[in-house]
């Protein structure tokens, strides 16, 4: 019986405690977490509800079309398509700034900027309030922690328009279906899915010796018009980002080559889906041919095969073991990884062939996670879902969850490049994001005062022994429960885990 | 190899490195103001200063040269080597006033291709990504002649939601961005403080910081939300250095510059960029006002891209870019580059625009003659082991 782990597991492996949740786990915190390490029965009900992948992906593609059939700008529109179509990883459509400065339609219909928040935003704006209800709401917080982990590993990033409705279609199709699964089967999902083929550009790279780059009269019309060739982001990324990781040993002569090995590898389109529903599509047209090279290996396999085996192989190489488990350590245990730590789950990872129940597992016998020092502190998506959790509310709109999360530089689904969101406390700790959380304690204070809660039970229901007598001492002296919560939520013991 | 390299603007990087006596500190410049903005992503530099007289610039570029000055969406000229994107009128206004100077060929020492340690080795400051575990403009602030010789610790701010690494550091910084939400209860924020001041001083700091910063931007934050961010962000630098003891030295970021796909256009995502940028740097000149005479801006980004266009009418990572000077205390009207060539043979790894000139040049320039800062310290605590790079001579007014 351990009120210090319980707070512990609810708040370093979780994503807060719930009024009365560290009394039920403080029996076996720790059989507590494992429990969580099993695939999810059914997908939670606000997910359930979420548009289908396919449905998500011709999101953008109606929209083009509403506006044609609006009469807009042919040639305006033609421009926007091309270059919003395929835009880069990393463009940053922040919707507040689309809206607020559309070029001035003079004709009183929507420019194209307005049309676009007016008609995709709702939809992202669904999905993440659909996030926030699931992690505000769940039984199993170290599962879903997870799954923002390897959701934030993968980034398919909304800041990109053409994917601004695939993040949450890939976080459920990719990371919750293999979150519990192994890691070459969700990284072959990730490469395979729509939101990461379209994210980093691979539906448009074509093999310069393909069947294709010879035949343009066979070009598919979204291609038409546009050069079509190599484009090597996607291949560079899953080596720097998904797999080996940066500065591991691989050249620029590797990336090109893998480049070469995905090429092909596209979308079905939503109007013809495969017979097996995926949307994944294999062009052999686009496929460079030949037997090429990745990292000193061959592989001479024809079509979609080569790319399959060169991902196997990347998913068991050493480094990637290394990789991923400096990035789970310090998601879980601190900044900077201890390495013993970061050896035991690589060992793990490379032992179990990437099983990830089994190396999530090893987390939770780290014993540098059970230190009572706090050592990370929370990103702001988490400090939210914990304030939540605690008090219960308040209960947010998609679109009130946008723009707070905006404002916090969080934005979920929204990461500013590949790279996802930064994971240390340096990213969040200066003057601006800590005023912004006590701007969000003093709101979220007022708006659950009304309760009747008693913020000093709360906090001891919620912290745990983590709670510091000077806190306790400053909610208990609070002119109001509305300003006794908000110290609560603005506490360090609160911010940090 | 005299012979490909072109002599351009008023004073080619050979000349500039040895001419110039370069100022010392004498002069207690307090009123001085240096604006970092870095372009995360990967700027075009190609795109953004065309070498439209390079006569291998269009087969080159094959398919994204950008037009020659006169055309259709042509390029702005500058001395009839180089020019601008069409999209940075404003840019183009001020090199007429010698305001601004364009720098080209020019990087980092980072000579791979990922963005994360690329931008990281830029703002880390040393000749390794991690090299350090914090930032040159963080590290400069303590060598400032005002920390020096006044004590002062206000002497920078970053604008931006997360503390980006270049500012962050053993040096106090503030940080500033907008927001929707009231300003929390003044009352509230005393105890909090309070708080954090007995259990938590890093929490304890960076709320202290932000009072600050808050007073100085006059709002609770609620000023320019909603607008285009990298200008709200802008004005808001504006505002804060505009005050007689305001900061020295703002780092801003901009993202958006990863131009893989579809980059040429009215309405390709670099052209916007472009726009908003120029739209920036005009919005923090008339925020300045008077103190825009005395102010620099460096615009800087963590590698370029290739010079041929890709297969998806973008372009991949590559390696050097341009670079830009601008401000009132700028000797500008000028491009200064050591101009290597578009020939295959010319190109760096053969498909990059080769890097003759180093950022830390540019940036330690800024530092010792703008701000006053001691060369000493410049190859000590802020760029150690950048001496190859010597400071540019005479970028400034003096």
């Amino acid at each position: 019986m351990s009120l210090q782990d319980a707070a512990i597991a609810a708040n370093r492996f979780g994503l807060g405690a719930r009024p009365g949740e560290l009394a039920k786990i403080a029996g076996d915190p720790r059989g507590w977490l494992r429990a969580q390490l099993t695939p999810e029965a059914a997908l939670p009900a606000p997910l359930a509800a979420l548009p289908s992948t396919a449905d998500d992906e011709a999101a953008f593609a109606r929209w083009l079309a509403t506006l044609h059939l609006g009469g807009a700008d042919g040639a305006a529109l033609k421009a926007y398509n091309v270059s919003h179509g395929a835009a880069s990883m990393s463009e940053t459509a922040s919707t507040a700034s689309m809206a607020s400065n559309a070029m001035a339609p003079d004709d009183g219909k929507l420019s194209v900027e307005q049309s676009y928040v007016r008609t995709l935003l709702p939809r992202y704006a669904t999905a993440l309030e659909a996030r926030i209800d699931v992690a505000t709401t769940t039984d199993r917080p170290f599962f879903e922690r997870l799954v923002h982990f390897w959701s934030n590993h993968f980034t398919v990033s909304a800041a990109k328009p053409a994917v601004i409705a695939l993040p949450p279609s890939f976080e459920r199709d990719v990371v919750r279906a293999h979150a519990m699964g192994r890691f070459e089967d969700m990284l072959t999902a990730s490469t395979q899915h729509p939101g990461m083929l379209i994210y980093l550009d691979n539906y448009l790279s074509v093999g310069p010796n393909s069947f294709i780059a010879g035949h343009s009269e066979y070009l598919p019309e979204y291609l038409r018009g546009r050069m079509t060739g190599l484009n090597e982001n996607l291949a560079r990324e899953i080596l720097e980002l998904h797999t080996l990781g940066v500065r591991s040993g691989y050249t620029q002569a590797d990336v090109t080559s893998f480049a070469k090995i995905i090429t092909g590898w596209s979308v079905q389109g939503a109007r013809r889906p495969s017979p097996d529903g995926r949307l994944f599509h294999f062009q052999p047209s686009f496929h460079e041919p030949g037997t090429h090279e990745l990292l000193g290996v061959s592989y001479p396999q024809d079509g979609v095969e080569q790319g399959e085996a060169a991902l196997r192989a990347l998913a068991k190489h050493p480094a990637t073991a290394d990789h991923i488990a400096t990035k789970l350590v310090r998601h879980f245990v601190a900044d900077d990884p201890p390495p013993a730590a970061v050896a035991r789950v690589a060992k793990m990872f490379r032992d179990s062939d990437g099983d990830l129940a089994k190396v999530s597992a090893v987390l939770i016998d780290l014993p540098e996670a059970w230190s009572p020092a706090s050592a990370k502190l929370k990103p702001p998506e988490d400090y939210v879902v914990s304030a939540m959790r605690a008090m219960g509310g308040p209960r947010l709109t998609g679109r009130q969850l946008t723009a707070v999360f905006d404002r916090m530089g969080q934005k979920p689904y929204w990461a500013p490049g590949p790279d996802g969101w930064a994971d240390a406390a340096a990213n969040w700790i200066g003057p601006d994001p800590v005023w912004k959380r006590i701007e969000w304690a003093d709101a979220a204070g007022k708006a659950m005062a009304t309760s009747g809660v008693d913020p000093v039970v709360l906090a001891k229901e919620t912290l745990g022994p983590s709670v510091s007598p000077a806190t306790l001492e400053a909610i208990k002296r609070a002119e109001s429960p509305a300003q006794g919560l908000a110290l609560m939520l603005a506490s360090p013991e609160f911010q940090r885990r | 190899m005299i012979d490909r390299r072109q002599m351009l603007g008023g004073l080619s990087l050979a000349s500039a490195l040895t001419a110039a006596p370069r100022f010392g500190f004498a002069a207690e410049p307090t009123d001085k103001r240096l604006v970092v903005v870095l372009l995360r992503g990967a700027m075009d530099g190609l795109s953004a200063a065309p070498a439209y007289g390079d006569p291998d610039f269009e087969r080159a570029r094959n398919g994204l040269a950008v037009a020659k000055p006169g055309q259709a969406n042509g390029a702005l000229a500058l001395d009839g080597f180089f020019g601008l994107h069409p999209s940075l009128t404003g840019l183009h206004d001020r090199y007429a006033r010698r305001e601004l100077i364009v720098f080209h060929a020019i990087a980092s020492p980072y000579r791979d291709r990922s963005h994360f340690d690329g931008q990281n080795l830029l703002e880390n400051g040393s000749d390794a990504p991690y090299g350090l575990p914090d930032g040159w403009l963080n590290r400069a602030l303590i060598g400032l002649p005002q920390a020096r010789r006044q004590g002062r610790t206000d002497l920078g701010v970053a604008l931006a939601p997360s503390m980006p690494l270049m500012m962050r550091g053993p040096a106090r910084v503030t940080s500033w961005s907008p927001s929707l939400l009231p300003a929390p209860e003044t009352d509230l924020v005393a105890r909090v403080r309070a708080l954090y001041q007995e259990t938590d001083p890093k929490l304890a700091m960076a709320l202290t910081e932000a009072v600050d910063a808050n007073a100085a931007t006059g709002a609770g934050g609620k000023d320019g939300a909603g607008g285009q961010e990298f200008v709200v962000l802008m004005k808001a630098a504006a505002k804060f250095m505009a005050e007689p003891n305001g900061p020295c030295v703002a780092m801003i970021d901009s993202t958006g510059w990863d131009t893989h796909a579809n980059q040429a256009g009215t309405y390709s995502p670099l052209t916007r960029n472009l726009m908003t940028l120029d739209h920036g740097i005009q919005a923090l000149a008339d925020g300045l006002g008077d103190r825009w005479s005395s102010t620099a801006v460096v615009v800087v980004t963590e590698f370029g891209r290739m010079v041929a266009m890709n297969g998806t009418s973008g372009t991949d990572h590559g390696t050097a870019s341009a670079a830009f000077l601008v401000g009132g205390a700028v000797a500008g009207g000028r491009v200064l580059a050591d101009w290597p060539g578009l020939k295959p043979a010319n190109l760096y790894a053969a498909r990059d625009l080769k890097p003759t000139a180093d950022l830390r040049s540019l940036t330690k320039a800024a530092l010792r003659d703008h701000l006053g800062m001691d060369e000493g310290l410049l190859e000590t605590a802020v760029f150690p082991g950048s001496g190859a790079a010597r400071p540019f001579d005479g970028l400034f007014r003096s």
